[in-house]
């Protein structure tokens, strides 16, 4: 499933990436390579997705966070 | 030479370190050929002079912007005889990504832990001294904002001129890098190396678990959706009214000046047998123009340190995550919101306030859509002038008319500028990060704010000067009489023109004054419209708080309609916001260019506004 449709308060692990370099760049540098894990803190309608990944809470774009695909993660 | 350079993540540190290290030794220009910042500076220590250059760039070194490009080529070229990277202690793990990156370089560095407060805050321990070992180079475990830190850091960056010491290890990426441009599944493997790298050299390093993140109380409200939003909003209105406190004292001295200096220079100048017209120039012009800029700067002071404040405690992370569904139909991201506020108080903040940016596009966008925000000067000229024409209920629908207009302008601001400044391949959404909330500190946000405030006064005792002198000129009147100045004989001759936007000569005097201050609006109607008194003194002084809003009422219900005054208010309050602004946005883009294509847009659409308003409320208040 994609990072926009999880739940808050679950947790998950990045499966893969989609987008240009450019993105991939972002992402990567900023802590959510593909394995990374997470935890999904607060996701509402129109409001980038609120992650804990890395020891850093992290508001990520909610278009940028269609092209994250993860996968729920019993905590 | 001794040149040093500093490369860190955004929130890494990196601008409070060059602030702290440099001072007012500061350079801000353009790297060649690019509109990406350059910024450098200088220090003494033991008497030997270190240049110190602030690295672009964003998150990594991958080549992928402009600044990344910058950044590689600059490093790679040994341009620096030392790089330090900086780290975020309290996210080491993901903030050492960096260090990665830069890894592969193979260049003498030191690696500054910074926050280590924030670290300590949070129950973390660094092994400083085992990570030193693996790495082969120095650790230094460091506070950014704690002035008494820098001793060691001065110390550290001597001996490593010295000694220098080069990284031993780097991530193990598969051979066959080449430097233009790697395909993304060769990207996506990098970063896989590059985290592993991480994870072996912290391993015993810190104690650090992933554990479950619970939001704090506070945090739980700033959230939510709606109500997010209006605490926001609230806190910010908060702000501006401590902004205002901090800066009334300023301005209270500085309003006495004009009163103090005036009658002295005047008397010791005629005492020497000056000509009375130049008494005239300088008793009135020179207090006024230091009044004038005293009160400015203080204003771009307390806008600062409430702002610096807001930023520092991470409060305004919190209100970029609020804005950035908002912000992204202007072609913005969330970080945008806060030079936005700030502009609420005073444009020039607001445009200096839009460094936080990631790219020059976006800054540029971001001080363009900055100028449609109506400063609270503006706040202080519409009312009245309303009042003179409408009812209590009239004057409400005005206010509410300008601030519906404000997201109109914004949205065609974004419009017609958005794909030349971001383009598509450029567009980037907002990663970021919220730092937990912390304690601020005062010292570094109150010196930060007086850097600015200081500069800005420079440059509007130079700039308010010689437009105060123009504007003097123009509106001086040999006989007394406003019918003898350059400024009626200017404007009648071109009212033909002006009519046609629905301003007659004086609105348009007074619009083109509005462009250099707000402040000086009120004096200059009260100038042009009272007509027989010396328009300079009155203008001047009328600057100085002294306006007799009665008289200039009479006087201008008498010559204009009501369809005139409302399109005068509205042009007034979305052409150029003051000649400050327009300076600040020359100095904070570097772009001669796009400094006059914002203010030729602002005056072009100020003007078809007018003319829009005028021609329509001509049909029903005549």
């Amino acid at each position: 499933m994609k990072l926009s449709e999880m739940r808050a308060d679950t947790c998950g692990e990045v499966k893969s990436l989609k987008g240009d370099e450019r993105f991939l760049s972002r992402i990567t540098s900023i802590g959510l390579n593909e394995g990374a894990s997470f935890q999904v803190v607060k996701n509402d309608r129109k409001m980038p997705v609120l992650i804990f990944v890395r020891e850093t809470l992290l508001a990520l774009n909610r278009q940028d966070s269609e092209n994250i695909e993860v996968m729920e993660v019993k905590a | 030479m001794n040149t040093i350079a500093l490369l860190g993540q955004p929130n890494s540190g990196k601008s409070t370190i060059f602030n702290q290290l440099t001072g007012s030794r500061q350079h801000v220009g353009n790297w060649p050929g690019k509109t990406v910042e350059k910024k450098d500076g200088s220090f003494t220590y033991n008497n030997t002079k270190y240049t110190l250059v602030d690295l672009p760039g964003s998150y990594g070194l991958s080549g992928n912007s402009d600044e990344e490009l910058i950044t590689e080529k600059f490093i790679k070229g040994g341009e620096a005889d030392l790089v330090c990277v900086l780290v975020d202690a309290s996210q080491l793990e993901r903030s050492m990504y960096m260090l990665a990156d830069f890894a592969s370089m193979d260049v003498p560095a030191i690696l500054i832990l910074n926050m280590m407060d924030v670290a300590g805050d949070q129950g973390k321990e660094i092994n400083d001294r085992l990570l030193s070992e693996r790495l082969g180079i120095p650790v230094l475990t460091f506070t950014a904002a704690e002035g008494k830190e820098y001793g060691k850091l001065r110390e550290l960056i001597e001996q490593e001129l010295k000694t220098p010491h080069r990284l031993v290890t780097a991530p193990v990426i598969d051979a066959g890098t080449n430097d233009t441009g790697v395909s993304a599944g060769k990207m996506l493997a990098e970063g896989q190396a590059k985290y592993a790298w991480i994870s072996s050299l912290l391993e015993g390093v810190t104690n650090t678990k992933q554990t479950k993140y619970k939001l704090s109380k506070f945090d739980t409200l700033m959230v939510r959706p709606v109500l997010g939003k209006v605490v926001t909003v609230g806190i910010i209105l908060v702000g501006f009214l401590a902004a205002m406190l901090i800066m009334s004292p300023f301005m209270g001295v500085a309003g006495m000046l004009p009163g103090l200096l005036g009658a002295p220079i005047a008397n010791f100048l005629t005492g020497l047998n000056v000509h009375p017209w130049l008494v005239s120039v300088f008793s009135l012009i020179i207090p006024n123009t230091i009044y004038f800029c005293i009160s400015m700067a203080a204003f771009v002071f307390g806008v600062n340190v409430v702002f610096g404040f807001l930023e520092e405690i991470g409060f305004l992370a919190r209100a970029a995550y609020q804005f950035d569904g908002a912000l992204s139909k202007l072609g913005l991201q969330g970080k945008a919101v806060a030079p936005i506020l700030m502009g609420m108080g005073c444009t020039i903040g607001g445009a200096s306030g839009t460094r936080v940016m990631d790219s020059w596009g976006q800054k540029m966008l971001t001080m363009m859509v900055v100028w449609a925000v109506p400063c609270a000067s503006i706040w202080s000229i519409i009312p009245v002038i309303s009042g003179m024409f409408f009812p209590i209920w009239g004057t409400l629908l005005v206010c509410v008319g300008i601030i519906a207009y404000i997201f109109v302008l914004m949205f065609l601001v974004s419009k017609v500028f958005g794909k030349s400044l971001i383009p598509e391949d450029a567009k980037a959404g907002m990663i970021m990060e919220l730092p937990p909330y912390h304690k601020p500190h005062w010292r570094y946000i109150i010196k930060e704010a007086w850097i600015k405030c200081f500069d800005m006064f420079k440059r509007a005792l130079k700039t308010v000067t010689l437009v105060s002198v123009i504007f003097w000129a123009f509106s001086y009147s040999p006989t007394g009489n406003v019918e003898s100045s350059l400024l009626y004989k200017v404007g009648t001759t071109i009212e033909p023109v002006t009519r046609f936007f629905g301003l007659g000569w004086q609105t348009f005097m007074a619009f083109i004054s509005a462009a250099f201050a707000k402040e000086a609006v009120l004096g200059t109607l009260n100038a042009v419209f009272a007509g027989q008194s010396d328009v300079a003194s009155v203008a001047f002084n009328a600057s100085a708080g002294g306006v007799d809003t009665m008289a200039l009422s009479a006087y201008m219900t008498s010559a204009i309609s009501g369809a005139e005054a409302l399109a005068f208010m509205f042009a007034c309050t979305f052409s150029v916001p003051c000649l400050m602004a327009l300076s600040t946005t020359y100095k904070e883009s570097h772009s001669l260019k796009w400094t006059l294509k914002t203010a030729g847009f602002y005056v072009a659409a100020a003007l078809l506004l007018s003319c829009i308003v005028y021609h329509i409320a001509a049909l029903f208040i005549g």
